[in-house]
C-alpha cells in the first residue's frame, strides 16, 4: 500500500474526533470547568485569608499539597522514563502508548509543581527563589531540575508530535476544522515533508532526547527524594530514599498509564491500537515493580524499627496507632493487594490489571501522604503548650478542592490535546506498517530466490 | 439528685476548717530532742588571710540524718592568751548554719611562748539554746609555693616555715602536703608528699590544657595538721599545654557560598543538557529550512522508501 495513502487513511480514522464535540464531551468538560471553578474559588480564599484555611500549620507545613506534588512529579519523571525507554530501545508495542505516555509526563510535570507553590506562605516572594537562589539547598536544585525537566519533555513531546502535525496539516485541508486548527498544524509542523534527510534528522535529535529524558527522569526523582533525606527528619533521613522514591515513582507511573489506558481505550474507542497485550505487559512490570517496591518499604521501615532510635520509635508509634488504617492501606492492602491479583497468570485481563493499578495508584497516594504528615507531626524539638490543630493536620475543603481541581485541569487538559491530536501517533502506526512491509519485501525475496 | 450537704454540716465545717488553716496543724520542732553540735576550725587561705568558720547545727537524736541548722546565731571569735580575750569579730549563722568571719593578712595576733595562737568561737546562750564554745590552737605556718622551670622540667618547690619573734623564717618538717590543680569544678590531686626540712619539691611531668589562656592554678594543701591546722597556697603559671585544638569541619553547606565542587557538577549537568536543547532547536531550524526550500521547488514526491 502506497505511504501516502495509508496517511490519508489514517487521517480519516482520527478527523471526526478533531471535528465534532459530542454532546457528552461537552457536559463532561463543563464539569471538568466546574471543578476547576470552585478550585479557583478556594485559590482565592487562600490567597485572601492566607494559610489560616488549609490545615498546614505551624509543625505540619506541608498537607495534601505536598503529597498530591510528589505522586504527581512521580508520575510525570516515570512517563519521561517509560517513554524513553520506549522510544530509544525501539520497544515494538510502543505505538499505542507513546503518545499517552509523553502528553501524562507532561500535563502531570505542569499542574505538580502548582501545589508546591499552594504550600508557601508567601507567594509574593516566589521571585526570592530566583534572585537569592543557594546551590547548597535541595529546593534549589529541585527547582532546577523541574524546570529542566520540563523543558526536555516539552521539547521531547513536541519532536513526536512533528510527524502528526504535518500529516494534519496536509489532510486537514479536506475537512471541517477550525481555521486557527489548521493554522496550529501548520505552524507546529514546521515545513516536514518527511523526506529522507528530515526523518533522519528528525529520529537522531528524538533518540538523543529520549536518551536524556532518562537521566533526567533519574537525577530529578533522585533530588525530590533528597528533598526529605537530606533532613534530619525521622522517617526521612534515610540513605535509601532516592532509588526508593524512583521505585515508588515508576509503581505509580505504570499504574497510571495502565489506568489511562483503559480509559483512553474505552473512550476513544482505541481497541484496535491497545490491546490487551498492553495491559499484560503493563500488569507484569507492575508486578515486578510492586515486588521491588515492597521490599524497599519492608527495608525502610524494618531498619527503622529494629535501630529503636527513640524519635524512629516515637514515629512507628504513630503510624501504628494514629494511622493505622492508612498504614495498612498504604503498604499491605496497596502493594500486596496488586502482587496478589498479578501474580496469577489468569487475573491479567484488561479489568483486573486496571484493578490492581487503581489499588496501587490510592495505595501508593496515602504511602506518600504517611511520608509528608506523620514526620512533621513528630518533630525532634516539642512545643509545648501548643494548639492540638498545631500539632496534628487534617486538611481542610480548600485543600481537597484545589486537589480536584488538578485533577479536573489534568483531565481537562488531556481531552483537549485528544481533540487537537490523535492520541495514538500516526506516525509511529506509519513505520510499524514500513517495518512490516520491509519484512514481506524480504520474504518475497527470498522465497522468489 | 439533691444534695445532702447540708445534713451534715458539723463534720464539712472540720473538712474546710483543716483544708484552710495549714498553719493551725504544723509540727512544732522540740529541741530537746536535737543535739547541738558547735565545731569551730580555721583556715589559712592563698592570700595569707584566715579563715575562721563555725558550723553550728542540731542533730536530732532520733534520726541522725534529720539536721537542723541554727540560723542567726551571733558567734564571737576571740584571741585568748591566758585570761584575756581580745575579740577578733563577730558573725552570725547562715541558714545552713554556718558563721564565717576572714582576718587579713596584716592581722596582729597573740601568741603564748611557744608561738601558738589560741582561738575561740562563742555563742552566749539564749532561752532556747545554751551556751556553746570551742577553740583551737595554731601556729601561724608560711608557705611559698615556687613554680619554675629547671631545666626545661616543670618544677614545683613549696617551702614550709614559721617566723619567730626575731623576724627569723625556722624551716618545719614531717608535715604532709598534697598538691592540687585547680580545675573548673574540683581540684584535681595531682601530687602528695611530705614537707622535709622545710621544703618539698616535685616534679610535674605530665600535661595539662589549663584555662583559655594556657593558665595552671597549682595549689598546695596541708590538712587538719595538729600543730598548724589547715593552710591553703596557690599560684597561677603558664604551664598550659594548648592541645592542637580540634578543628570542627564547618558545615560547608551553612557557608554564604555552596563548595565549589558543587557549583562545577551542577554546571557540567546543566550545561551538557541545555546545550542538547540548542542542538536539537538547530536540528529543528535545519528541518524547517528544508521544508522552506522543498515548498519553493516544483512539487515532486519527496517521501522514498
Amino acid at each position: 500500500m502506497n505511504i501516502q495513502s495509508r496517511k490519508r487513511e489514517l487521517f480519516k480514522e482520527f478527523a471526526p474526533r478533531l471535528e465534532t464535540t459530542s454532546t457528552v464531551s461537552k457536559i463532561y468538560i463543563s464539569f471538568l470547568i466546574a471543578i476547576i471553578l470552585v478550585g479557583i474559588y478556594a485559590f482565592y480564599l487562600q490567597m485572601s485569608e492566607g494559610q489560616i484555611v488549609t490545615g498546614m500549620r505551624d509543625n505540619v507545613v506541608w498537607g495534601i499539597y505536598e503529597v498530591n506534588f510528589i505522586l504527581l512529579v512521580c508520575i510525570s519523571y516515570s512517563g519521561a522514563f517509560i517513554s524513553g525507554i520506549l522510544h530509544f530501545f525501539h520497544t515494538p508495542w510502543k505505538t499505542a502508548i507513546a503518545r499517552i505516555v509523553e502528553i501524562i509526563t507532561v500535563l502531570s510535570l505542569l499542574i505538580g509543581p502548582i501545589y508546591i507553590l499552594l504550600c508557601m506562605g508567601r507567594l509574593d516572594r516566589l521571585h526570592y527563589l530566583f534572585m537569592y537562589p543557594r546551590i547548597q539547598s535541595p529546593i534549589t536544585w529541585d527547582i532546577i531540575a523541574i524546570i529542566t525537566d520540563i523543558v526536555a519533555c516539552f521539547i521531547y513531546l513536541y519532536l513526536t508530535f512533528i510527524p502528526d502535525f504535518a500529516i494534519l496539516r496536509d489532510h486537514c485541508e479536506e475537512r471541517d476544522i477550525p481555521k486557527w486548527v489548521k493554522k496550529m498544524y501548520k505552524t507546529l509542523a514546521i515545513g516536514y515533508q518527511d523526506t529522507k534527510t528530515q526523518r533522519d534528522r528528525l529520529h537522531k535529535i528524538t533518540r538523543t532526547m529520549s536518551a536524556i529524558i532518562i537521566v533526567l527522569a533519574i537525577v530529578a526523582y533522585t533530588v525530590l527524594a533528597w528533598i526529605f533525606s537530606l533532613t534530619l527528619q525521622p522517617g526521612w533521613n534515610s540513605t535509601i530514599f532516592a532509588p526508593y522514591f524512583i521505585v515508588g515513582g515508576l509503581f505509580s507511573g505504570v499504574a497510571f498509564i495502565i489506568v489511562t489506558m483503559y480509559l483512553v481505550r474505552k473512550f476513544y474507542k482505541l481497541e484496535k491500537y491497545i490491546r490487551k497485550m498492553h495491559f499484560k505487559v503493563g500488569g507484569i512490570i507492575l508486578l515486578i515493580l510492586a515486588m521491588l517496591y515492597g521490599y524497599f518499604t519492608f527495608t525502610e521501615y524494618f531498619s527503622r524499627w529494629f535501630s529503636h532510635k527513640a524519635i524512629d520509635t516515637d514515629l512507628l508509634d504513630k503510624l501504628f496507632t494514629r494511622y493505622f488504617w492508612e498504614f495498612i492501606l498504604a503498604n499491605y492492602v496497596g502493594i500486596l493487594g496488586p502482587i496478589g491479583i498479578l501474580f496469577f497468570k489468569k487475573l491479567r485481563t484488561i479489568n483486573w490489571v486496571t484493578i490492581a493499578s487503581v489499588i496501587a495508584l490510592v495505595g501508593i497516594w496515602i504511602n506518600r501522604y504517611l511520608i509528608v504528615i506523620p514526620t512533621l507531626e513528630t518533630p525532634y524539638v516539642p512545643i509545648q503548650d501548643t494548639r492540638v490543630d498545631y500539632i496534628f493536620y487534617a486538611a481542610s475543603w480548600v485543600e481537597i478542592a484545589l486537589s480536584f481541581a488538578g485533577i479536573a485541569a489534568f483531565l481537562l487538559m488531556f481531552t483537549l490535546i485528544g481533540k487537537l491530536v490523535p492520541l495514538v501517533p500516526m506516525n509511529y502506526i506509519l513505520d510499524s506498517h514500513l517495518e512490516t512491509n520491509k519484512v514481506k519485501q524480504k520474504v518475497n525475496k527470498e522465497i522468489s530466490e | 439528685m439533691k444534695s445532702n450537704l447540708y445534713n451534715h454540716t458539723f463534720f464539712i465545717s472540720i473538712i474546710a476548717a483543716l483544708l484552710l488553716c495549714t498553719n493551725g496543724i504544723a509540727q512544732q520542732i522540740d529541741l530537746s530532742n536535737y543535739s547541738m553540735r558547735f565545731v569551730f576550725k580555721t583556715v589559712k587561705q592563698a592570700d595569707n588571710s584566715r579563715l575562721l568558720e563555725v558550723s553550728f547545727i542540731g542533730f536530732n537524736d532520733a534520726d541522725r540524718k534529720d539536721k537542723l541548722p541554727v540560723f542567726g546565731a551571733e558567734i564571737q571569735f576571740l584571741n585568748v592568751l591566758n585570761d584575756e580575750e581580745i575579740i577578733l569579730g563577730s558573725s552570725k549563722t547562715s541558714k545552713e548554719g554556718t558563721a564565717q568571719l576572714i582576718l587579713l593578712e596584716n592581722q596582729k595576733y597573740a601568741t603564748d611562748e611557744q608561738g601558738y595562737i589560741n582561738l575561740k568561737a562563742r555563742f552566749n546562750s539564749t532561752d532556747a539554746l545554751s551556751i556553746e564554745e570551742a577553740d583551737i590552737m595554731v601556729k601561724d605556718l608560711h608557705l611559698d609555693l615556687n613554680l619554675s622551670e629547671i631545666d626545661s622540667v616543670k618544677t614545683v618547690t613549696l617551702t614550709a616555715f614559721t617566723i619567730n619573734s626575731l623576724g627569723d623564717k625556722i624551716p618545719v618538717s614531717d608535715l604532709d602536703v598534697i598538691i592540687n590543680l585547680n580545675t573548673m569544678l574540683s581540684k584535681m590531686n595531682i601530687n602528695e608528699g611530705t614537707i622535709i626540712d622545710g621544703t618539698y619539691t616535685f616534679e610535674m611531668t605530665e600535661s595539662f590544657s589549663g584555662n583559655t589562656k594556657g593558665e595552671l592554678t597549682i595549689s598546695s594543701i596541708i590538712e587538719e595538721n595538729d600543730e598548724y591546722g589547715n593552710i591553703i597556697q596557690e599560684k597561677k603559671v603558664q604551664w598550659g599545654t594548648i592541645n592542637k585544638q580540634v578543628k570542627f569541619n564547618d558545615h560547608s553547606l551553612w557557608t554564604k557560598a555552596a563548595p565549589i565542587w558543587m557549583y562545577v557538577l551542577l554546571s557540567i549537568l546543566l550545561l551538557g543538557v541545555y546545550i542538547n536543547f540548542i542542538y536539537t532547536i538547530v536540528n529543528l531550524v535545519k528541518i524547517k529550512r528544508e521544508g522552506d526550500n522543498i515548498k519553493t521547488e516544483p512539487k515532486k514526491n519527496y517521501t522514498v522508501y
